[in-house]
């Protein structure tokens, strides 16, 4: 392997400064999450509504941890490595959660049933 | 590369005129005296502590199980009483996976892993030296329990050793059901076994992947570095879940939570399932290093090369992360359901098919070579059998329905010890034969330890083999004691012989090492003609394991060397030179701050437990709770963390002449 | 700690003394986020687990969340993410000042968001009655989002110390006198954050709650204002007063380590705000 590549610059500044995307995909999470709170006022079914905030919230996580964490410019293993965890971790969360759905609970209704039958 | 290394930032001359680091105890020099033990951070020094340590306690965790064997050996037996009975198996359980299987593998990683991969140490040896104490703290918390035996003060507050077994199901836990601190000290003795491990697994794969030799590529890499690998993330994957687990157990006994608790919503069974999300990858992470140990022992002693590496390398990480979905099998007879029970029991079978084709590989390796009967080779055949057997009674357990007659049977113990001792402990007895050699210089005698390895062999099987018939006639697990006419007599007498014999197997093997250490045959660097890098150094190893950096040309590093020795011996000469002209060897400096830490930790960890009982010390009572000492605790363990980070990363250098002698200089 | 470069100005995207290119620091963090997925994971899993079963005589989340406060803390957490990647930024083009600056609005925004949790939980606790352990929700919602407040604190705290670090002078012996000056520094800034997030914003939180006025917020919370001021002087008087410092481009790995924590912190805020608070108003 070689020697690092010298940037030579008289001033110092190796790196482009990013602030400007760092600010504009601020602002940008900013507005997501102001949808978010709104949508959940909509009267829209559901599961709509669930779609939407697990979609938003996912785009959210990506831009942070593709910008602010800097996957994006970095070495490819870096997100690998974390989508490891984070595959692991939902994929865990969703075998654990169909494990515990898997007999609904009754309803009020239906318990108030069973208690008037049972005397 | 080799320029690039020598030029890294740990040999950059400028730090020899830059501002001090600032310290408030200075970086021990010593290289003899327990000083020097305690503030190592030598992969050698820390290896060979985790080793030790490992086999004490592996002979503690058999004098439990004999002492459960002796209890058994006849019906309605009365050697011992029925709470003491449960604590001996929860400790024998947790002794041989947490305190005896798990740091040996530790002690491999820590031993192998630079000198395999041509580095000089780990990535980070602060750390590495932290995770071995964190470890000394966590085997204190779970034993503490035993002081109650010999101490009334202790007993009144622990109530013996922990006795919820090891797998410390809800609600058993719960503090209705065990109110003394046992409980307690076990769940928290593992968290911080657990901080341990995770720690150390994340400095091991940082070290793997980022300090190999140059020309190590990832496919060069001997096979016991990709089962450590694998082993590292499962670690890192897995231990959380338990964290989470033991955090809410921890929370239910002491701040009223109802995590398990039935009466304010919780369900006992989310217990089952945490726990098992860790303990499935756990028994991976005992038998991937084994698996690794005995990949390199197979190829030295039939003269020729691992068959089928990249299916190996394939299979053993395919092996760790379909792990990670078979939890359940664990609970098969708890009411899943069909669909749960359907998938977890074909997700069980599935692993069983690279498991296989390991077993096949190691076969194909065996197949038309020169097979030299040493004993480490022994022990390795032995480890193909004996875990074959283990993996068929464990294929019988994934069909659920067969594991309704068999799930907490003795069935289920002749299974797990036909792997845990069949598998892993003979993987490990090879590996500690094979490489005694390497770090001690001295060579086993072989009649005795083939002698060794009759015995257990013999010993083993006479203990576990009735056991698969005890379990499908129908004798429950964790049992005191039994009645005369259930037809468990024999099978019961014959398995206590068998411990008996296992031990005696076990006392010759470790009294021979013993007697080795003092008095063996001296030996070479490379005694078994072996293939890989750390037989290419010296036998003890140097501090500084190579004294040129080797750049790797094939798989089977060292074996390329041996054929190639001109081209080798001139690479040599120019790293050495490339090194010494940038400062020399670069070696990492001893610090206080890892064991001090974890001083703060124990003292932390062990007032935690009992916030919310006053602190009496003879008779009088001191503070009204322990909350003051466990907050001292954490401040000298963030203190020392902290102070840690001031210090720097230190280090100093090695040049060595051309007659040998080394010396040292200190820029710091 | 600090790397040195080899040679002209630093490339922080690759490290050519290991093998793959990735600093260690780098490769180790990550790893130890991948680790962290499952942490959070499971304590989520817990939460929705308990979630989808819910006993009788549960608390009633609608009942007992304040979506405004909770949502401005979300604002809150995400401006701070921003201020740490400038702070990165910053140093990674050798801008120590600039950096400094980000770090303090970095830990004063971490801050506020403690204290909004800090007011949350005692608000929850005093007003609607539910604890860790008089209800199911009780014990996992307090479970969960402390355990992410506990992360957050320990985060500011690493990032007071990295602030500190970067005030480390040239010219300093490496003496027990230097490590007293530290000692001082982390104190002052550990003050300032503590007192704010523990005491401060939650006592403004409160006066907004109950209306109760300026003055009255003033008068109860004298002793803590005093103490922010005072340790306010202290970091005022080390930053005017410190030379120049051991503190360059070369050190931005370390910043960005602890900013890779940062923002793994407001990720799973991310998830914990939808799919603790957000999902209960369906």
């Amino acid at each position: 392997m070689s020697a690092p590549v010298e940037h030579a610059s008289a001033s110092g500044h190796a790196e482009p400064s990013k602030l400007h995307i760092y600010v504009q995909i601020a602002m940008l999470l900013g507005v997501i999450t102001g949808v978010e709170i709104v949508l959940i006022y909509l009267p829209l079914a559901h599961w709509i509504i669930f779609t939407a905030l697990a979609t938003l919230s996912t785009v959210k996580f990506m831009f942070v941890i593709f910008y602010f964490m800097h996957l994006r410019w970095d070495k490819v293993f870096c997100t690998i490595l974390f989508f490891i965890g984070l595959i692991l971790g939902g994929f865990t969360m969703w075998a654990l959660l169909h494990l515990f759905t898997a007999a609904k609970p009754l309803s009020a209704a239906a318990l108030e049933m069973a208690r008037i039958a049972i005397g | 590369m080799a320029e690039a290394l020598a030029q890294s930032h740990y040999t950059d001359k400028a730090h020899a005129a830059g501002p001090k680091d600032i310290t408030l105890l200075p970086r021990p020099t010593a290289k003899t005296g327990l000083i020097s033990w305690l503030t190592t951070v030598d992969h050698k020094k820390i290896g060979m502590m985790y080793g030790s340590f490992a086999i004490c306690f592996f002979l503690i965790g058999g004098l439990e199980a004999l002492m459960i064997r002796t209890q058994l050996i006849v019906p309605n037996n009365r050697f011992i009483g029925a709470q003491f009975y449960n604590q001996l198996f929860t400790m024998h359980g947790t002794t041989m996976i947490f305190l005896a299987v798990m740091p040996l593998n530790a002690a491999f990683f820590n031993l192998l892993i630079p000198i395999q991969i041509g580095a000089r140490d780990v990535a980070f040896p602060r750390l590495n030296a932290f995770s071995l104490w964190a470890w000394v703290v966590g085997a204190i918390l779970l034993n503490i329990g035993w002081l109650s035996y010999v101490n009334h003060a202790a007993d009144v507050a622990f109530g013996g050793a922990p006795g919820v077994g090891w797998f410390g199901y809800a609600p058993l836990t719960s503090k209705i059901f065990t109110p003394k601190l046992s409980t307690d000290l076990w769940a928290m003795g593992l968290q911080v076994l657990g901080l341990s491990s995770i720690v150390a697994s994340l400095n091991f794969i940082v070290t793997i992947i980022n300090m190999r030799a140059p020309g190590l590529t990832m496919m060069r890499l001997p096979v016991f570095c990709w089962m450590a690998l694998v082993t590292s993330f499962l670690l890192v994957l897995a231990l959380p879940a338990i964290a989470i687990a033991l955090v809410e157990v921890l929370f239910d006994r002491n701040f009223g939570t109802n995590f398990f608790e039935v009466s304010g919503g919780g369900q006992p069974i989310l217990w089952q399932h945490l726990f098992w999300v860790f303990g499935h990858p756990e028994v991976y992470i005992l038998i991937l290093p084994p698996m690794g140990y005995v990949s390199e022992i197979l190829p030295t002693f039939s003269r020729k090369p691992l068959f089928g590496y990249p299916i190996i390398v394939f299979s053993g990480a395919a092996i760790g992360f379909i792990g990670f979905g078979v939890w359940s099998h664990h609970m098969f007879t708890t009411g899943l359901g069909n669909v749960a029970t359907a998938a977890f029991s074909v997700a069980t079978m599935a692993i069983a098919v690279p498991t296989g084709v390991k077993i096949f590989n190691w076969i194909g390796t065996l197949w038309g070579g020169q097979i030299v009967t040493r004993t480490p080779m022994m022990f390795a055949l032995g480890f193909i059998w004996m875990f074959m057997l283990g993996g068929f009674s464990g294929i019988m357990h994934s069909a659920a329905p067969a594991d309704a007659q068999q799930q907490d049977s003795y069935f289920v113990i002749a299974h797990f010890h036909y792997v845990l001792i069949g598998g892993a402990t003979f993987a490990l007895l090879a590996a500690i034969h094979y490489w005694f050699p390497k770090f001690f210089g001295r060579l086993v005698p072989e009649f005795w330890g083939k002698l060794s390895f009759w015995i257990i062999f013999v010993g083993f099987n006479v203990t576990f083999f009735p056991m698969h018939f005890l379990g499908l006639n129908g004798m429950p697990r964790r049992t005191w004691t039994y009645d005369a006419n259930m037809g468990w007599n024999e099978g019961n007498f014959i398995a206590t012989c068998g411990a008996y014999l296992l031990g005696i197997g076990i006392f010759t093997y470790f009294a021979v090492l013993i007697y080795t250490y003092f008095k063996g045959e001296k030996c070479g660097n490379d005694p078994w003609d072996a293939r890989t890098l750390e037989w290419s150094i010296p036998s003890p190893p140097p501090e500084y394991n190579f004294k040129a950096i080797p750049t790797v040309h094939a798989r089977d590093a060292y074996w390329y060397e041996k054929n190639h020795s001109d081209e080798i011996a001139k690479e040599k000469t120019e790293h050495i030179k490339a090194e010494s002209s940038h400062g020399g060897i670069h070696m990492p400096d001893s610090s206080w701050y890892p064991f001090l830490a974890c001083i703060g930790l124990f003292i932390g960890t062990y007032n935690f437990i009992q916030l919310k009982s006053p602190v009496v010390f003879n008779g009088s009572t001191l503070t009204a709770s322990h909350l003051p000492f466990a907050i001292a605790g954490g401040i000298i363990l963030f203190t020392c963390c902290y102070l840690w980070s001031l210090e720097g990363p230190g280090g100093y250098h090695i040049h060595i002449d051309d007659e040998g002698n080394e010396t040292v200089t200190r820029s710091h | 700690m600090s790397s040195h470069a080899a040679a002209g100005s630093i490339d922080h995207h690759h490290d050519s003394s290991t093998s793959t290119g990735i600093p260690n620091k780098k490769l180790l963090w990550w790893a130890f986020l991948a680790s962290d997925c499952m942490f959070f994971g499971t304590l989520i899993s817990t939460h929705l687990v308990y979630r989808l079963n819910p006993p009788p005589g549960n608390a009633e989340p609608t009942k007992v969340f304040n979506i405004e406060l909770t949502s401005f803390s979300t604002f809150i957490l995400l401006m701070s993410s921003l201020l740490m990647a400038l702070a990165v930024n910053a140093i990674q083009r050798g801008q120590v000042k600039s950096m400094r600056t980000m770090l303090l609005g970095t830990m004063f925004f971490g801050c506020i968001f403690l204290g909004g949790q800090v007011f949350e939980f005692s608000h929850f606790v005093h007003v609607k009655k539910m604890t860790l352990s008089n209800s199911l929700f009780g014990s996992t919602f307090y479970t969960l989002t402390g355990t992410h407040g506990t992360h957050v604190a320990i985060g500011v705290l690493l990032l007071g110390l990295m602030y500190v670090r970067s005030f480390k002078p040239t010219n300093s012996h490496g003496t027990a006198g230097d490590l007293g000056l530290t000692l001082i520094h982390v104190l002052a800034v550990c003050t300032a954050m503590g007192l704010s997030f523990i005491s401060l914003v939650p006592g403004f939180l409160d006066m907004l709650e109950n209306g109760s006025g300026f003055g009255s917020f003033l008068s109860s919370h004298t002793l803590t204002l005093v103490g922010i001021a005072a340790a306010g002087a202290v970091l005022g008087w080390f930053a005017k007063t410190s030379g120049a410092p051991d503190f360059d481009q070369r050190n931005a790995i370390d910043v960005e380590a602890i900013g890779l924590y940062w923002h793994f912190v407001d990720i799973v805020w991310i998830v914990i705000f939808t799919a603790v608070y957000l999902i209960e108003y369906l």
